[in-house]
């Protein structure tokens, strides 16, 4: 068989065996013939150059110049030519379109097109390739035709040459004296140009870089604006140089025309260039070639690189280029004229949120929420807006006609009421301003005429074809979709760029807040640049903003709303949503009715219009605010529900965006209505469970979210991505930090901690300009987000910015290309204040028993306990509840009628866990001095080790009985006690240890001596001290908790069940999973992350996991390994892997399933899913062992389950993992 | 009688990165008077020399990992055999491996077959190449009804530091030994006159340099029929996943429904 392509094997017998084959032999002959053949070429040509040296190319397909001509080329330019493609020797591979089948096989090729060779050629040396990409293989788009104008692209790139011809046009104005000067300079500077290739340098100038000729014509006229440009404060090695230049360069400002001045500019460019050349940095270059004019000759440009830290680029002799300097990057953007303060500054972040304003708006949502929340706390019931719509209705009965009929079933309807501003920042911003009534007006920053000077450095052009293009993107997608074309294009952000002449550049880039029904009516939108939208309307007038007026109306607002009813949700500073259920019913008005009143009553005080939609539920009633506007009001009837909502886009279901939309439009579904017609499964299948699900529900108009009064925060973050710009990675760290700070007042100001911190940072897009167009803006660039669970909820700075800072330092960036950094933590859990302990008396009877649990729960859950030394017993109590888990608790508080106060205590007492009280702590739960390996303290870093020996110092005379830990983890088996109370503060003893009945005395007798000796006395000690104590706990302590649980249930679900006839859905038994999910941290993450003052302590609660492990694990899993490798295990590795609400270790899985199973008598399908999911990360982690005990602990639990549901649930968990691992393994789970 | 069949050489290129190579062996009567080749004292030195290595400051951990993992598989591999009753029992020893016993078969032939399958294997595992190694037990009609899957996937970035850790990943290959030797309970028997092969998965593109490597001559490897690689009803039966610093591994059966023919 001989199929082996020309890697045949050489055995075979065909005649070649010798040559290596058949194909081997020809491209053997081949290549020789082309080196043969070279140097005739070269004669024949006259020319020859070593330009195409250790490059091979490989022509696929047609190409111009042809494959021919390009192996000519090659030849003569001193490259290799492969007629057989081999994926060892050819370099490159030179196309003009690919299919798609290629593409992919060539995955990781260079495939470039022909120009790269031709101006390659033109150019005299090796270009960079990078540009001449045929496809990237990043998703980083190619600014190709931006950098290539001359480029004859065929097809959708005729934008840029549209434009291409018009800056011609513009930029032919100059080119007189350009020339001139281009010549000359290039003459004085000695390098041997031909007057051709300068012509051609020109040529290829004019179209690339429009905006340098600009730059250079406005700084011509402009003197000043050069000296701002340029002006900025050098530092280290740079100094003398740029003094130097300083002079050089404003004159080039002045005078134009006069070459004397400009020769000394070249003379020092010229030396800066050789210094640069030094230190040519090759891919600097080549990256920065690219990005300002690829067909430049070498010498022209070069890289400087001094302290690795500075970047100046020196650009050729021609003056429009030597006045502008992309690479300054520190000093561009925080130039002096504005003053603005640098990243680098310490209160950067400070005065940041200081100054920036829009960043106020989006916290007033935060704001009115608390006031809503305040109010309702402070609320006596009085209503002073309910109360006039009474008397309105007492005194004139409203519409009586229609309300009869009405009222009825208005009494058991929910309504819900949106209430929105009409265009918020306008209205308040002309409301003193009568004559700007009815006219085009837009809220922006920008006060002048909607044009700015232009700054040095900026590519304009580049970011406005990149926005374009990802507009038309957008737009291609959206045109797509049937009947999606009501957006014009004129009405778009960008469409104004086709009609706008090189003027463009200068346009102000201040983007419009708001604007109004006039304005909006011209085509202009929010976010538009404010110079573009004074283009589309001449007649815009701005307005600025005015943030005390806006906070002023908007306070003003939510007064008149909330004396209507408390029941508000905020959804942002100018809308609200209401529940005017209770009113309806209390004064059998019509919700029209109230609306008027509402409408009127906010036009009267703030002067601004509002508009009003009510329904239903939430969704509708927003639907119906988008009828209602302007200033209107719309209230959906029930039976005008379905066919208001068939009409409805799909896009204006809250929750589909242009991706979803577009996604649906492929489906053919435009309306809500062509939505109704598919069917769940189909939805669930496209769009994961819960999205299809809600997608199918809302558009029946379906929606059961609450009004959320108190909605409980889900995110606290901070982002700043205005003004970054990082020269060094220093730099950068202290940003973070600050930005840690930031992030810990926010907290602190929410009163809650976070668990999970994301950080984001705003990379500049490959091929960017350095300088976007936006003054300290980020221009165009690439997010990346980094997210990792921290081991306990925090709100410290410290520990925040060190997460932050290893994430950052894992995506490893180069600093100077961040242009924006953001932090986000996540699942919060509120602190909980020690003042809102429930009185001695309540607590009290429940302190033993909570005690006990929180004991048994840590045991079995392994939560990882904060032991706490107190004074008090009734403070430990509470710190004790935090060691609970949540369905024992609940279990605890909810028998007891009139103890709904402490409700709040016990659902919110993970964030009693606080650094001080941890750190407090730390001081008993270090082992004895005893059982310290000291070359094990030596290696540790020298912070943690100071640390160490203080705590020692401190415990020196406080305890001579520590904790027993064994620097080998062989060795440590730790035991716990079952109850401590109040005898921490004469105990050294943390662990707690079990019932010495309890400890297996094999085990025991295994032990070492010494460990035996301390375990002993440790035993003694307590035996002391719980003498001393209640009889009771020991009674308790060996009950079974499962006991405990079963009295409550009955309790809770009847509270559930009447819950839901009063059809409230707040959920008010909150299952195991989820509360899990706040309560217990992730014991797993790693142990580096941690400070270290807890680093101890962790260590501890780990080794504590794998004791309970020994004990508990009975589960087919043990498959003779001794605890031993487990502990080492856990140690040794530390995965992220999957985790069900927070437990990874199967044991916490197993009695997270347990309580979740025998506590819940029915499932919530959240739940279900959430296990799904568990399972499935199981499998595409690739851990079927864990999934399979997994299944099997859930099939006995299950099934054993009297509640016919728990089968059912069990059946469809099954069928799930079934259908995953069909899918990944093409076979089903085996269940026995 | 152990016969290596002819392999043919395909040179067909799939669309699918996804190579599957294998060799197969088939077993008619097995003799077992032969003398037991002390193949445990070879792999227990190699293990030693393995654990030096990691002491070096110039390990190379793919090497170190292909050399741990490969030995494993050997243990591994004999065991299987005999658990699943491959071969008569008499061809087996018991010998002692990672402090655990195990069977290993002393035919020196079904051992150099072993062996040679391991070493191509082994530069596969060196470059993380190696997706799956699959014991496939066929029947006589060579369809198969077992299939061990070894799925090897190596973290990206290895960092060995410790010795303690060695001993730790020993820990845990002993857990697999122990599985493997105690599978029999959880599978069905299989019909009388079994054979086996073993199949490779391989990543994208590592039967390009499989090709290129041939590590031992006359020891060619081909790409798997469909027909070997598919089962019919398969059934999934989990035996056990290790996780550690320098490699995640797990071991799962996949069995005929319908065993006996």
């Amino acid at each position: 068989m001989s199929r082996g392509g020309w890697r045949k094997r050489a055995s075979e017998d065909d005649g070649w065996g010798g040559r290596g084959g058949y194909m081997a032999a020809k491209v053997c002959k081949l290549e020789e013939q082309f080196r043969h053949d070279a140097p005739k070429q070269q004669q024949h040509e006259g020319i020859s150059s070593s330009i195409f040296s250790g490059v091979a190319i490989y022509v696929n397909g047609y190409t111009n110049p042809t494959a021919d001509e390009l192996r000519k080329l090659m030849m003569v330019h001193g490259g290799q030519y492969h007629m057989y493609y081999s994926r060892s020797k050819t370099t490159h591979i030179i196309a003009s379109n690919l299919p798609n089948s290629k593409i992919k096989e060539l995955k990781g090729e260079k495939v470039v097109r022909p120009e790269w060779i031709t101006d390659s050629i033109k150019a005299g040396r090796l270009l960079s390739y990078l540009q001449y990409q045929l496809y990237s293989r990043q998703k980083s788009l190619n600014f190709n035709n931006v950098c290539k104008l001359e480029e004859p692209t065929p097809g959708p790139s005729n934008i840029p040459k549209e434009l291409e011809t018009r800056v011609n046009g513009t930029a032919k104005k100059l080119p007189d004296i350009m020339k001139n000067v281009t010549v000359k300079l290039n003459g004085w500077n000695g390098l041997d140009n031909l007057e051709e290739e300068e012509e051609f340098e020109l040529n290829e100038l004019e179209p690339i870089s429009p905006v340098h000729y600009w730059n250079a014509f406005k700084h011509s006229q402009n003197p000043a604006s050069i000296a701002n440009g340029h002006a900025h404060s050098s530092n280290g090695a740079l100094k003398p140089l740029e003094q130097t230049l300083h002079p050089g360069r404003t004159s080039i400002g002045k005078s134009p025309c006069s070459l004397l001045s400009r020769k000394d500019v070249n003379k020092e460019l010229g030396e800066m260039r050789d210094y640069g050349v030094q230190q040519y940095s090759n891919q600097n270059a080549d990256t920065h070639l690219n990005l300002s004019c690829p067909a430049d000759p070498p010498p022209l440009h070069s890289n400087i690189k001094v302290n690795g830290a500075h970047h100046i680029s020196v650009q050729g002799p021609s003056p429009s280029k030597s006045t502008y300097e992309p690479c300054h990057k520190q000093a561009a953007p925080m130039s002096p004229p504005s003053a603005h303060p640098r990243t680098t500054d310490s209160s950067f972040i400070s005065e940041f949120y200081s100054h920036s304003r829009l960043h106020h708006i989006s916290t007033w949502k935060c704001e009115f929420t608390d006031f809503v929340n305040n109010l309702q706390r402070q609320s006596n019931g009085f209503f002073p807006g309910k109360d006039k719509l009474k008397r309105l209705k007492n005194g004139r009965v409203c519409q009586p006609s229609s309300d009869t009929g009405n009222t009825g079933p208005h009494k058991h309807q929910t309504c819900i009421m949106h209430v929105d501003m009409d265009c918020f920042f306008v209205s308040v911003g002309i409301r003193d301003k009568p004559d700007l009534k009815g006219k085009p007006i837009a809220v922006t920053s920008n006060r002048g005429g909607g044009r700015t000077a232009l700054r040095p450095g900026t590519n304009i052009q580049l970011e406005m074809q990149y926005y374009k293009r990802r507009y038309m993107k957008n737009k291609g997608d959206e045109t797509k979709v049937p009947g999606k074309g009501d957006v014009s294009a004129s009405e778009t952000p960008d469409a104004g760029l086709n009609g706008v002449d090189l003027d463009l550049a200068a346009l102000s880039m201040a983007e419009i807040a708001s604007c109004s029904y006039e304005a909006r009516q011209a085509g202009i939108k929010n976010g538009m640049f404010f110079g573009q939208a004074k283009k589309l309307c001449p007649s815009l007038q701005s307005v600025p903003y005015d943030f005390n007026a806006y906070k002023e109306v908007a306070l003003t607002m939510y007064e008149t709303l909330a004396s209507y009813t408390h029941e508000i949700e905020a959804v942002s500073c100018d809308e609200a949503l209401l529940d005017v259920t209770d009113i309806l019913t209390d004064l059998g008005l019509t919700p029209d009715c109230i609306a008027n009143a509402v409408r009127a009553e906010i036009k009267e005080k703030t002067k601004c219009t509002a508009s009003v939609g009510m329904a239903s539920n939430i969704l509708l009633a927003r639907m119906a605010t988008r009828k209602a506007k302007p200033d209107g009001q719309c209230y959906l009837k029930p039976e005008e529900i379905d066919d208001f909502i068939r009409d409805q886009l799909v896009t204006s279901l809250p929750g589909v965006g242009k991706t979803m939309g577009y996604k649906l439009g492929i489906m053919g579904v435009r309306t809500c209505g062509d939505l109704q017609q598919l069917s769940m499964a189909k939805l669930q299948k496209e769009f994961g469970p819960k999205t299809g699900q809600t997608l199918y529900r809302f558009c029946r108009g379906l929606d059961d979210r609450p009004v959320k009064t108190d909605r409980q925060r889900k995110s606290v973050s901070a982002e700043i991505n205005y003004g970054i710009r990082f020269t060094q990675a220093s730099e950068a760290e202290g940003f973070l930090l600050d930005l840690s700070d930031e992030i810990q007042r926010r907290l602190e100001a929410a009163g809650v901690r976070g668990r999970r911190l994301t950080l984001k940072v705003m990379v500049r897009k490959l091929g960017a300009p350095l300088e976007p167009a936006k003054f300290g803006g980020h221009g165009i660039c690439d997010s990346l987000t980094r997210t990792v669970n921290l081991e306990q909820a925090t709100d410290n700075s410290r520990i925040i910015c060190r997460e932050a800072l290893k994430l950052f330092h894992s995506l490893k960036l180069n600093v100077s290309d961040v242009r924006g950094v953001g932090m986000q933590i996540n699942h919060l859990i509120p602190v909980q204040r020690r003042n809102t302990v429930t009185s001695p008396h309540v607590a009290q009877p429940y302190s033993v028993k909570d005690l006990l649990m929180a004991k048994r729960s840590k045991r079995l859950s392994s939560v990882p306990a904060e032991t706490c030394e107190s004074t008090s017993p009734d403070k430990s109590l509470l710190l004790r509840n935090s060691l609970c888990s949540a369905p024992f608790k609940q279990q605890l508080t909810e028998p007891t009628p009139g103890t709904s106060k402490s409700e709040p205590v016990v659902r919110y007492n993970g964030g009693l866990h606080t650094p001080s009280k941890s750190r407090a702590n730390l001081s008993i739960e270090v082992p004895s001095p005893s059982q310290i390996d000291h070359s094990v303290l030596e290696a540790l870093p020298a912070d943690i080790k100071q640390q160490v020996e203080q705590v020692y110092l401190s415990k020196s005379e406080e305890t001579p009985n520590g904790f027993v830990m064994d620097a080998q983890p062989v060795d440590t088996i730790i035991l716990q006690i079952p109850e401590q109370l109040g005898q921490n503060s004469n105990n050294g003893i943390i662990v707690a240890l079990p019932e010495f009945s309890q400890v297996d005395p094999e085990v025991f007798a295994a032990l070492p001596l010494e460990l035996q000796e301390e375990l002993k006395a440790a035993y003694g000690q307590r035996q002391k001290t719980s003498e001393g104590n209640n009889n009771q706990q020991l009674a308790l302590v060996t009950r079974n908790p499962l006991l405990h649980l079963k009295q409550p249930i009955v309790v809770k679900t009847k509270k559930r069940s009447k819950k839901k006839n009063v059809s409230s859905p707040v959920k008010k038994v909150e299952s195991p999973l989820k509360v899990k999910l706040l309560h217990s941290p992730m014991k797993n993450s790693a142990i580096h992350t941690r400070s270290p003052q807890k680093l101890i302590p962790d260590f501890l609660k780990r080794e504590e996991a794998a004791a309970d492990k020994l004990k508990l694990e009975t589960g087919p899993s043990t498959s003779g390994l001794s605890t031993v490798s487990q502990v080492q295990g856990t140690k040794a590795s530390l995965p992220q892997g999957p985790n069900l609400a927070g437990a990874f270790e199967l044991t916490d899985i197993k009695m997270l399933l347990k309580e979740w199973v025998t506590t819940i008598s029915d499932p919530m399908e959240e739940d279900i899913l959430q296990v799904v999911r568990y399972c499935t990360e199981l499998i595409e982690d690739k851990d079927l062992e864990k999934l399979d005990l997994v299944i099997k602990y859930m099939k006995r639990l299950m099934q054993q389950s009297v509640d016919s549901v728990w089968s059912m649930a069990f059946d469809f968990i099954l069928d799930n993992i079934q259908v995953v691992i069909q899918q990944m393994y093409g076979s089903t789970l085996k269940i026995t | 009688m152990v016969t290596f069949t002819q392999s043919a050489y395909n040179a067909r290129e799939k669309e699918t990165a996804e190579k599957i190579s294998h060799i197969k062996v088939s077993n008619k009567e097995m003799l077992c008077h032969v003398k037991p080749v002390s193949c445990e004292s070879v792999i227990y030195k190699r293990f030693v020399s393995s654990m030096t290595t990691l002491t070096r400051q110039d390990l190379n951990f793919g090497q170190v990992v292909a050399d741990i993992l490969c030995e494993f598989l050997e243990v591994a591999i004999h065991l299987i055999l005999y658990v699943r009753e491959v071969y008569p029992t008499g061809i087996f020893q018991k010998r002692k491996k990672y402090n655990v016993p195990v069977q290993m078969s002393c035919h020196p032939e079904l051992n150099q077959y072993i062996q040679d399958t391991l070493h191509c294997i082994k530069p596969l595992i060196e470059k993380n190449d190696a997706e799956k190694v699959v014991v496939v037990i066929m029947d006589k009609e060579h369809h198969p009804v077992e299939r061990f899957v070894f799925e090897i996937s190596q973290p990206p970035l290895l960092s060995v530091s410790s010795d303690a850790l060695l001993s730790h990943v020993e820990q845990l290959l002993r857990a697999f030994i122990l599985k493997i030797s105690v599978c029999d309970a959880i599978l069905d028997n299989n019909p009388p006159g079994c054979t086996f092969t073993m199949l490779v998965h391989t990543r994208e593109a590592a039967t390009r340099n499989m090709e290129k490597i041939q590590v031992i001559k006359d020891f060619p490897w081909i790409v798997a029929d469909e027909q070997e690689v598919q089962m019919r009803e398969p059934r999934l039966i989990p035996l056990k996943t290790m996780t550690s610093d320098i490699v995640k591994m797990q071991l799962y059966v996949e069995e005929r429904a319908q065993k006996m023919p």
